[in-house]
């Protein structure tokens, strides 16, 4: 099974970890990955709204770079998955936009015509993989780790972009975690923002609103947070330490990328998985890598 | 978390399950005579605690969260207070919180069990009305109207559907106040002076209109603290006139306030130059862009990110461009006007 692969710019920069685990996994998945290394960042936010000719053109090239490979697009973010669906539906949906972009990409040779599939890693788990593979797969079941999982806002709104009507009926990595061997947890913050995109400029609104999901995760008797975005993973791990002191309490909750979480039940060492990269420390994690890897804390 | 339905469905696509939880597939559920559990919020001690008061309701066919209220105001609360007026989905009046998600009472098929709460983000009066009065202050400071700067050409005047599409969009506005009561920004209350979905609504219906005067607009942007957004799509997902707020409302705002008010969008302009010159975006470089001597504030957060090897001063500094930014550079050279 092979797919090209959009890491986006985050896990080649902050997250630079989410990348390698996500290599690794692949491997350990028999997922081919094919890199697109001339494929430029998505605009996060912020293009879309202030050129959107120059969002529609970056978008719709990547694209067309899968598309001339022949194979599926496989993201690792959320922003850039959203930034990537909607940038497809425009172009099928409007011929003299479809046009005007392919112009543009004529120069390098590039014609787009609307074929590409985008699925984001967590649905490849789901789609592609399937359950019952991913059972085979797992050597190493984390026993009852409890996980909160933190989806994201662009992998589940808008409602119907990729099907889904109501993101409190999310159950894509709760049932992942279970396959998994972990125990997910039930909490408020779920299907919450974490307000990145307006940390650039300004993060009080980012730390006030984490700090709540953070806090009603270890309420809920979270042992970790996994996300499948990057961007999230950067409020949660990176900005826990303001985070806690904007709450006036510790945290001390480690987040996984969801790569991550897959990895250590498929037996892979939490040093090849980078898992010793975040901000805030795994080591409560150790007691759940494979029993042959040592713990985290060693590692280090 | 997990609805019965989204449990039992063994289809493949997760899509799939999702489209299939539709309200009339929830209403199927139920059989006539079926009892209904019904937590309300009633307002009791406004600064205490939430008290809840629970009903048994017994279902009807098409049964309606105004129908059970409607019910418990005849048989078991007669103080109960709610508002509603058309019960079509036209006034407005009939937004509340059912099991967590903003929904039209009149709208919203009754669910097995359910805990009926007012909107949030605006003060309760009592029991499920809420005061809507910051809502309409805020909007008026808007000036939501039309100022042309040229003089009326005559019927009939020369717009497209084109021009037309966004503003007319805003106006299936039903003021319902489901968005507002879901905007996590608007939840932070006077940490941001961040309009809010609603009244940025109320405001696009004559700001994205072509013949509305851009200096009238740019005097409405400025108050409305627009790049706040934190694109969660809340606002979206609860509308139930279904209009894309952020894409169709939001956005093209946004894209206003950049070509009127630059200042405001520094941080979009920063972005956009940081991946039309390295084809990707180097965060380092975009934060000292963005904050200047500001980011100072953060050098222990630096320091640990450095330590991890999260970030790469070198990179950012030597300007280290990526194998995508000759593209980035090619497609992004048009004449959007920069900082």
């Amino acid at each position: 099974m092979k797919f090209a692969y959009y890491p986006g710019c985050s896990a080649r920069s902050t997250c630079a970890e989410l990348n390698v685990a996500t290599h690794r996994v692949a491997a350990k998945l028999g997922l081919e990955l094919a890199q697109l290394e001339s494929a430029t960042c998505t605009g996060a936010r912020e293009l879309r709204a202030i050129d959107p000719a120059g969002f529609y053109a970056l978008n719709v090239r990547i694209l067309a770079l899968a598309e001339r490979e022949g194979l599926g697009l496989m993201t690792i973010c959320n922003t850039c998955t959203l930034n990537l669906l909607d940038a497809h539906a425009a172009f099928v949906s409007d011929s003299e936009l479809a046009q005007a972009v392919n112009a543009r990409l004529a120069d390098e040779g590039l014609k787009y015509s609307g074929r590409t599939r985008i699925s984001h890693f967590l649905w490849v788990l789901h789609e592609d993989i399937g359950p019952e593979r991913l059972r085979e797969l797992v050597v190493n079941p984390l026993n009852g780790l409890t996980v909160a999982a933190f989806y994201g806002c662009h992998i589940t709104r808008p409602p119907l972009r990729y099907g889904f009507v109501d993101s409190r009926n999310n159950i894509a990595l709760e049932k992942l975690a279970e396959i998994l061997g972990c125990r997910p947890i039930d909490y408020s913050g779920r299907t919450e923002c974490c307000g990145f995109h307006t940390a650039a400029h300004d993060e009080k609104v980012a730390l006030k609103l984490t700090g709540k999901h953070i806090l009603s995760a270890k309420t809920g008797g979270a042992q970790t947070m996994v996300t499948p975005c990057p961007l999230c993973h950067t409020v949660l791990d990176s900005f826990q330490r303001e985070i806690e002191k904007d709450l006036g309490q510790s945290l001390e909750m480690p987040v996984l990328h969801l790569p991550q979480l897959v990895g250590l039940a498929l037996g892979l060492s939490p040093e090849e998985l980078n898992i010793d990269r975040h901000m805030v420390p795994t080591d409560a994690l150790a007691a759940y890598a494979g029993k042959a890897h040592g713990s985290v804390n060693d590692s280090r | 978390m997990v609805t019965p339905v989204a449990a039992t469905i063994g289809a493949s696509r997760l899509g799939q399950i999702e489209r299939v939880d539709t309200l009339a597939l929830r209403n199927s559920r139920l059989a006539p005579g079926d009892m209904l559990e019904v937590r309300i919020r009633r307002s009791g001690d406004l600064d205490g605690p939430p008290q809840f008061q629970s009903f048994k309701v017994p279902y009807r066919k098409w049964m309606r969260v105004l129908d059970a209220l409607n019910w418990i105001a005849e048989n078991e609360a007669t103080d109960l207070a709610y508002r509603w007026i058309c019960g079509s989905k036209m006034c407005g009046s009939c937004g509340m919180r059912m099991n967590g998600r903003e929904v039209l009472a009149c709208w919203e098929a009754v669910e097995p069990s359910m805990t009926i709460e007012p909107l949030r983000n605006l003060p309760i009066i009592r029991d499920l009305i809420v005061d809507r009065t910051p809502y309409e202050n805020k909007v008026a400071r808007l000036e939501p109207w039309l100022e042309r700067a040229v003089t009326y050409p005559g019927f009939p005047e020369p717009l497209t559907h084109k021009q037309m599409k966004d503003s007319s969009k805003a106006l299936d506005c039903i003021s319902c106040m489901c968005c507002y009561s879901a905007c996590p920004v608007i939840g932070l209350g006077d940490l941001t002076s961040f309009a809010g979905p609603a009244p940025l609504v109320q405001l696009a219906q004559t700001a994205l209109d072509p013949r509305n005067d851009p200096q009238k607009v740019k005097r409405s942007l400025a108050l409305t603290d627009i790049f706040n957004c934190v694109s969660c799509y809340k606002c979206e997902e609860v509308c139930p006139a279904s209009i894309p707020i952020v894409s169709r409302i939001i956005e093209p705002l946004k894209a206003k306030a950049a070509e009127l008010l630059p200042h405001m969008a520094g941080h979009s302009f920063a972005l956009r130059s940081i991946v039309a010159a390295r084809g990707r975006v180097d965060p380092s470089a975009l934060i000292l862009r963005v904050q200047g001597i500001r980011a100072l504030r953060n050098l222990p957060r630096v320091f640990r990110l450095l330590l991890r090897g999260k970030i790469n001063p070198l990179k950012t500094f030597l300007l280290v461009k990526t194998a995508a930014a000759g593209a980035a550079h090619r497609l992004l050279n048009g004449k959007v006007r920069r900082r």
